[in-house]
Parts: C-alpha cells; sequence; structure tokens
C-alpha cells in the first residue's frame, strides 16, 4: 500500500488511454449502472442504481455494474480491472472501488462475468469470497437468464463485506452533518438559555423583546430550513474518485 | 556594454540552470515511480510464490502419484524466487532473465493444476477451489502490475529519450529500463483454466 505513490497512477492513468483500447471511456453524466449490454430494464436500472448510490453515499465505497456483449478478446478480469483503472472506480486515497462486469451469453461465446475489487477492498473481499459470490449468487440466477437478480443479489454481499472494510460517509452528508446540525443546535440553546437568563435578570418588559428572539430563533418550517443540511442524500452519483485496482477478485463463466 | 553583455550570460546560465534541474528532478521522479512498480510487481509475484506449497501440499493430498509434477513446480518456486532485479538496474536483460524464470513457473503451475481432471475428488474439494481462487486473482495481478510497470518504464523512458531532456539524462547517466514482453513468459504460458 505504501509503496505506491499518487505520481504512479497519474501517469499511469494517463498512460492507460493506450493500453485500454476496447474499453468503453467513463459514463457521461456518471452513473454507476451501465447496462450497454440492454440486459435490465429501466425499473431494474434505476432500482440497481438507486442501491448502489445510496452505498456510495453512505460508505463511500463504489459498486460500479458494467455489462457489454463483447469482450474485445479482453479475459472478464481484465477487462473489469481496465474499467475500473480507466473510469478511475472508488475514491483515490482509498482505491475502495468494485467493478462488477457480466457479459451475457449471446452468439459471441458463453457468458462471462468478474467482480474486481480495488486496492483497498482487497482485504475485506478476498479473491475466494469473489468467487464464491460469482458461484453460488451469480451465475445460478444468469442460467435462469435473470441478470438482474444475479446481479442485485451480488451487490447485496458486497456491499455487506465492503462496509466491514471502508465506512466513510461522503464529507457533504451523512453523519459530518447530523453532527454538525446537533453541535450547531447545542450552542443555539446555550445562547438561548444565556439570553434568558439575562432577560429574567435585567426583568425588563419582556412582551415585545421574547416575541422579536423568537422571531429570529425559530423560524419554523420555511425553505430556509431544509436546504442546509439536504445536500448530497439524493441528488444522483456524484462521479468516480480516481480509485486503483491490481487486479484483485475473481472472474467465472457459464 | 560589457556589463550588459555578463547580464544577458548570467541570466541565460541561470535559466539553463534552472531547465536542468527541473528536467533532472522529474528523471528522477519517474525512476522512482518505475522503481515503485517494480517493487509491486514483485509482490504479486511473490504472492504466487507464497500461495504453491499450500497448492502443491493440497494436491498432494489426492494425487500422491504426480511426485514428477509437484517436484518440477517446487524446482521452478525455488528457481524463480531466486531471481531479484535491483530496482536501480532494470534493464531489459534483467527484467527478461526475471520474467523466463517466472515463466517456466508459470509452465509448471499449469500442469500442477492440469492434474486435477483426472481427480475428480481433487477438482471438488473446497480447499483446492479456494486456492484456485485465489491463483486465479493472483495471476490477474500480476498482469495488472506488469502492464502498470510496462506504463511506469514508457513513460520513464520518453523523458530519457526525448530531446531536450535527454541531455540532462546523458549527462547524469540515466538509463532506459526495459519492459515485459507479451510474448514469451507467464502471459505465453499454458493459461490455467478454471
Amino acid at each position: 500500500m505504501g509503496l505506491r505513490f499518487p505520481a504512479l497512477l497519474l501517469s499511469v492513468a494517463v498512460a492507460l488511454s493506450d493500453v485500454s483500447a476496447g474499453i468503453p471511456a467513463p459514463p457521461d453524466p456518471p452513473r454507476l449502472v451501465n447496462d450497454f449490454a440492454g440486459i435490465f430494464d429501466s425499473y431494474q436500472n434505476a432500482k440497481l442504481e438507486e442501491m448502489l448510490v445510496a452505498f456510495d453515499d453512505s460508505t463511500s465505497n463504489q459498486i460500479t455494474v458494467v455489462t457489454v456483449n463483447d469482450l474485445e478478446g479482453y479475459g472478464a478480469s481484465e477487462y473489469a480491472t481496465m474499467i475500473g483503472l480507466s473510469w478511475g472506480v472508488g475514491s483515490e486515497k482509498s482505491d475502495n472501488g468494485i467493478v462488477v462486469l457480466v457479459k451475457p451469453k449471446n452468439a459471441g461465446g458463453p457468458g462471462e462475468t468478474a467482480i474486481q475489487v480495488g486496492y483497498g477492498l482487497e482485504g475485506a473481499i478476498p479473491d475466494a469470497y469473489a468467487k464464491r459470490i460469482i458461484e453460488n449468487v451469480m451465475i445460478p440466477c444468469f442460467r435462469e437468464g435473470d441478470y438482474f437478480q444475479g446481479v442485485y443479489e451480488a451487490c447485496e454481499q458486497l456491499k455487506a463485506l465492503a462496509s466491514g472494510e471502508i465506512s466513510e460517509p461522503r464529507d457533504d452528508g451523512g453523519e459530518e452533518a447530523a453532527a454538525f446540525i446537533l453541535m450547531a443546535f447545542i450552542i443555539f440553546l446555550i445562547i438561548i438559555v444565556i439570553i434568558a437568563g439575562r432577560h429574567r435578570k435585567g426583568g425588563s418588559g419582556p412582551g415585545g423583546r421574547t416575541g422579536s428572539f423568537r422571531n429570529i430563533y425559530f423560524p419554523g418550517p420555511g425553505p430556509g430550513h431544509g436546504g442546509s443540511w439536504g445536500g448530497g442524500g439524493s441528488g444522483g452519483f456524484g462521479g468516480f474518485g480516481g480509485g486503483s485496482f491490481g487486479g484483485g477478485g475473481a472472474s467465472g463463466k457459464w | 556594454m560589457k556589463k550588459g553583455l555578463l547580464a544577458l550570460l548570467l541570466a541565460i546560465a541561470a535559466v539553463i540552470v534552472a531547465w536542468g534541474t527541473k528536467t533532472y528532478n522529474g528523471l528522477v521522479k519517474e525512476e522512482e515511480n518505475v522503481a515503485t512498480a517494480w517493487a509491486q510487481v514483485e509482490n504479486v509475484y511473490q504472492r504466487r510464490a507464497d500461495l504453491i506449497p499450500n497448492l502443491v501440499a493440497t494436491v498432494k493430498g489426492y494425487a500422491e502419484h504426480e511426485s514428477g509434477t509437484f517436484e518440477s513446480v517446487t524446482e521452478a518456486r525455488a528457481k524463480a524466487t531466486s531471481v531479484t532485479v535491483d530496482p536501480s538496474l532494470l534493464t531489459p536483460e534483467s527484467i527478461a532473465e526475471f520474467q523466463k524464470a517466472q515463466g517456466e513457473l508459470s509452465t509448471a503451475l499449469g500442469r500442477l493444476m492440469a492434474i486435477q481432471e483426472n481427480y475428480p475428488d481433487l477438482k471438488a474439494s473446497e480447499n483446492f477451489r479456494e486456492l484456485q481462487a485465489q491463483l486465479e486473482g493472483t495471476e490477474n495481478r500480476i498482469s495488472t502490475e506488469r502492464m502498470k510497470f510496462n506504463e511506469a518504464s514508457k513513460a520513464y523512458n520518453v523523458k530519457v529519450r526525448r530531446f531536450p531532456g535527454n541531455i540532462i539524462a546523458g549527462i547524469f547517466n540515466f538509463s532506459t529500463k526495459g519492459y515485459f514482453q507479451a510474448a514469451e513468459g507467464a502471459s505465453a504460458a499454458p493459461k490455467v483454466e478454471f
């Protein structure tokens, strides 16, 4: 881990553009579910995307699902690794991306699938675990032609494994914001108490003044209220973070 | 007049020194990247070597008659782990030698893994399947780190060779680094099919 420098990753990422010929360009706008093979319907697409975006928001781990009809001559693992590297799945700091690749069974050959895990999650998701998910969850569903169910369940299991290792909410939402609001509220209460105490001591006419305090500090459920902590939560996927991959994971055929 | 010329020469010298320093430091950084990428390559090959004793022991449990294969794997492993390359001397020759030793181990490993076809119990064993998944993942790591090394090496070589950086590279003796050749060694070894 400590051996890798950002500069190296950068030079690799730049140079990768020649190596990764045939790998699709990163989606614009960024999405976590990229069904190039068209094996999900729009409802399934949205459901998967929603689950993965929520997971990215709450733990910063990025799982991307990619389906293609042709692996362009690469092995499934290799193809998935190239996607992970050239798209930069996961954060640059934690390298916590996962690529779930599905190439459906079609005229071009057997079905192939791969789960590739970024450097930072190799401890949480050892190759043998990835292999087990492929063999016990994905391939049985894929054999029945139920691509969505296989991918969805695999993502559920990957989520459970990954969140044990790295779980830090995105900066713009989640716990950090909640903690901030709580702190602000406590400070606000303290101020109120101090002011209220002064007022009682001062014994000045409370009528009009208290009313004005109330107006200032309890603005009620106006539009200014929700904006401060709504950010990031449900606004969709913010983009890939430049994570790196070392080839860890597994693949399978059916 | 003379003073003006002196100032001009001084300014030119300053620019040259500044450029030289920047180029030199750039080369040092790129060379460091190559060494880092190499360390990763050796890591993943070592990871494979570490898997082998376990793998051999497991296969032995089901297929004791294949002693010739076990011996050749163990031998190839010993040979492969004895070949290391000093990261500051990553010449094409030293990389080729490293690649050859690792390639022989890949071939021997391919034969070891092929044994399972004759021993259904081995093929079905949970332990063996686990090791197989690990080996497969390790082979993927090897090809990924090799690719990254080649990219780092290429970025460095371009800096060493391209004018005018090659002047600084020549003065300070930065020599070009080698690459992994795709045609031979591990990637051309019999593919272990799972």
